[in-house]
């Protein structure tokens, strides 16, 4: 699978044009950005290389900062873990935001003057990309479902908690023939008939009994391979020309 | 999957690009560099100029010289404001006479030290500003320096700088007559009135590597890696004829690629510049060789996190060097775990670029004016983190070939939560985007890791890829002695 950072396929041709001039550097260009955000949003759809542009933007003009769009564009880039379009994103962002949210971290919870912030934002989302990352599916839930805040801030995104299981459920994919039950409740966050609603109809797997089954793909198949030398003609050029060009 | 997955760290032959492997061409960039040096020793731009325009012709000579010339370490503010007003002339006068102005340049190289000397002031002063304003209410600074800067919010601002850079490009025409050179065209007719001129196309050209330095260094790396689309690596690129900027564009290619958690191509970067540093080390000399020497030993302590997070065998020069200068730090990442993090830490910090902020500080509010490079290192120690357990995981998975779950969380420790959590990472971190061909940001996922495993339920199945014998290294390499 070859894939280019920079490609979107459902990317715009106005955006596009934007992306690749001078434009990308011009400030009125932020509504159509803030737009463009807010449309993949709305359409489940996700451009990267287009939302580091608008941070970009931000990070030039601090006063055209809209909060509402940084954090929708870090909840977007929370959906496609475990890229590192998060961490591409965080780079961008001015270095108060981060030094602040950590400061609110060791003080145990916001201060009452962070409250409401885009660095309580931030720290609130960070909470959330480091138990993804760290594959701790049960407490990102556990967290998620914790603070109402966390329904605010993925409001504008639609199909968040969908788009999320079916992420944790290609990790598992990836990593697993069978999986106990309970364990696959506590990652996905679902029970009853609704997991199995979710096993069977979106993913594809079957249950039997107290474990689901995972159908064997590339990924899941530990299959023990023997790395060969590949051997290019190439790589003898330099022989065949020196034997060519003083003969013995 | 290629051949290049190597498995374990340092064993056997190293293996080579092949393009590497070229005696000729290794013979011309030598011969490049004595002319280097040559040149460096003489200290003398030597500009021929057929014509002056504004200003007399010593004035421009003049300025010429002094764009290329580094300032000295204790400049003044005053001087360093003065030094952006005649950048800003020279280049003005350059970009918006009218038509091209003609002067020729003999060498790259000084248009490489213009680019280069821009950036370098711009980055210092940006740092600088951003101290002062954050040390305002802890130690004694100078008050007229802060007066100074906050009447001049704009000076060495980012758009000016970007500016002169996108237009030098923009003039010279230098993408498209690149793009034509890569469809194997003639680029003149793509060069258009300016980019003819050897002063345009070079200033054009070095714009470009300058591009990716200031992306990189304002944290936007995927935008570095793209302004590259356009040049060519190899040794024949026009970069790769001054040393300097040679190594300036695979040591920023190299960070970027980490910094997109793509530790195989940062790797690959810095290996291939380190390599050619190690064999042209004895035509080294002189002051720019310990400026070398200085970003040598940060790209070998890139190297170290690098092959921590992504074990590789390296080639035995390197190798070897890696260990002299970085054996103790290495042994103690690749053991992982918690007690590696300072490491992590202090070599990142000393071996990253100087990043800065792109706006003028807030100099009413001291404390927001966090030091870019501790913000990048933050985002930097998460990954870290993220990884930690990995080469203990490794490590134990390594001597099973099945293994149940619960059994291993007992040795380690853990809970078997835990443990299924540092699997899930494990494999998932084992899985790497990797350059193959085409423009810098494209890649495949490959599986970067000599183990796999799946899960039954509780139980590990672990499998191993087993590497054949390589003979063909060998062989030519006994083959050509023969000869």
């Amino acid at each position: 699978m070859s894939r280019a950072f920079d490609y979107c396929p459902e990317r715009p041709e106005n955006i596009d044009t934007i992306l690749n001039g001078l434009d990308r550097y011009n400030p009125e260009t932020t509504a159509v950005f803030q737009e463009y955000v807010a449309q993949q949003c709305e359409n489940q759809t996700y451009d990267c290389y287009a939302n580091l542009a608008l941070l970009k933007l931000y990070q030039f003009n601090p006063h055209l900062t809209r909060d509402e769009a940084t954090t929708n564009i870090l909840v977007k880039a929370l959906t496609v873990f475990p890229a590192p379009d998060y961490s591409l994103c965080l780079s961008l962002l001015p270095p108060y935001v981060l030094a602040q949210s950590k400061l609110q971290h060791q003080n145990g919870g916001p201060t009452p003057t962070g409250q409401g912030t885009l660095a309580e934002a931030v720290q609130h989302l960070n909470t959330l990309h480091t138990q993804l990352n760290n594959a701790q599916y049960a407490d990102f839930w556990n967290t998620f479902e914790g603070d109402d805040i966390y329904a605010d801030l993925v409001a504008d995104v639609q199909g968040f908690e969908e788009v999320m299981r079916v992420r944790i459920a290609v990790v598992v994919s990836q990593c697993m023939q069978e999986v106990q039950r309970s364990v696959l409740e506590s990652w996905l966050n679902l029970r009853g008939s609704k997991l199995e609603n979710f096993v069977r109809e979106v993913c594809a797997w079957t249950i039997e009994g107290e474990s689901v089954k995972i159908p064997s793909n590339n990924e899941n198949e530990a299959r023990g391979t023997v790395v060969r030398e590949n051997v290019k003609f190439e790589q003898f050029g330099r022989i065949v020309k020196r034997a060519y060009e003083q003969p013995c | 999957m290629s051949v290049r997955q190597a498995p374990t760290y340092q064993q056997g032959a190293p293996e080579r690009p092949i393009d590497d492997d070229s005696d000729v061409e290794e013979e011309a960039l030598a011969n490049d560099y004595r002319e280097q040096v040559g040149y460096r020793d003489g200290e003398d731009y030597d500009l021929d100029q057929h014509m002056s325009v504004g200003g007399g012709p010593q004035d421009l000579q003049a300025q010429l010289q002094a764009a290329a010339t580094p300032l000295e370490y204790q400049a003044t503010i005053e001087t360093k404001i003065q030094s952006y007003d005649s950048y800003c002339n020279l280049f003005h006068f350059i970009l918006n006479s009218e038509g091209p102005v003609d002067i020729e340049v003999p060498s790259y190289y000084w248009a490489w030290d213009v680019i280069d000397e821009f950036i370098y002031q711009f980055n210092s002063f940006c740092s600088f500003r951003q101290r002062l304003a954050f040390n305002q209410t802890t130690t004694q600074v100078n008050e007229d320096e802060i007066a100074v800067l906050r009447e001049n919010p704009n000076t060495w601002g980012c758009y000016s700088v970007l500016n002169v850079l996108y237009s030098l490009i923009q003039r010279s025409q230098i993408s498209e007559q690149l793009a034509a050179r890569k469809r194997g065209e003639d680029p003149a007719p793509y060069a258009g009135e300016y980019g003819s001129r050897s002063l345009y196309q070079m200033l054009g050209y070095f714009s470009i590597i300058g591009l990716l330095r200031v992306h990189c260094l304002l944290g936007d790396f995927s935008l570095a890696l793209k302004t590259l689309d356009d040049i060519e690596l190899n040794k024949k690129a026009m970069f790769a004829r001054v040393m300097a900027a040679n190594f300036t564009t695979y040591y920023y290619i190299g960070f970027s690629y980490m910094m997109m958690h793509r530790y195989a191509d940062a790797l690959r970067s810095f290996n291939h510049i380190l390599i050619y540093v190690s064999r042209t080390k004895n035509f080294q000399k002189g002051a720019q060789y310990d400026s070398i020497t200085k970003k040598n030993d940060q790209m070998y302590a890139l190297v170290a996190i690098c092959v921590a997070f992504y074990p590789q065998r390296l080639d035995d020069t390197i190798h070897t060097a890696l260990r002299e200068k970085y054996g103790e730090q290495l042994t103690r990442m690749q053991r992982g775990g918690p007690e590696a993090l300072p490491i992590f830490e202090e070599l990142f910090r000393a071996a990253c670029p100087k990043f800065i902020s792109p706006t003028p500080p807030d100099f009413d509010q001291p404390h927001l004016n966090i030091d870019p490079v501790e913000h990048q290192l933050s985002i930097f120690m998460e990954e870290v983190k993220n990884n930690m357990y990995s080469p203990t995981v490794r490590s134990y998975l390594k001597l099973y070939t099945t293994m149940d779950l619960t059994k291993l969380a007992g040795f380690l420790e853990v809970d078997a939560d835990t443990l299924r959590s540092w699997l899930l990472v494990n494999k998932q971190r084992s899985r790497q985007v990797r350059h193959s061909e085409g423009p810098l940001l494209e890649g495949d996922v490959v599986n970067s890791s000599d183990l796999d495993y799946a899960m039954q339920g509780d139980m590990i199945h672990v499998s191993e890829a087993k590497v054949g014998r390589r003979l063909v290294d060998w062989y030519l390499r006994n083959l050509a002695r023969t000869y």
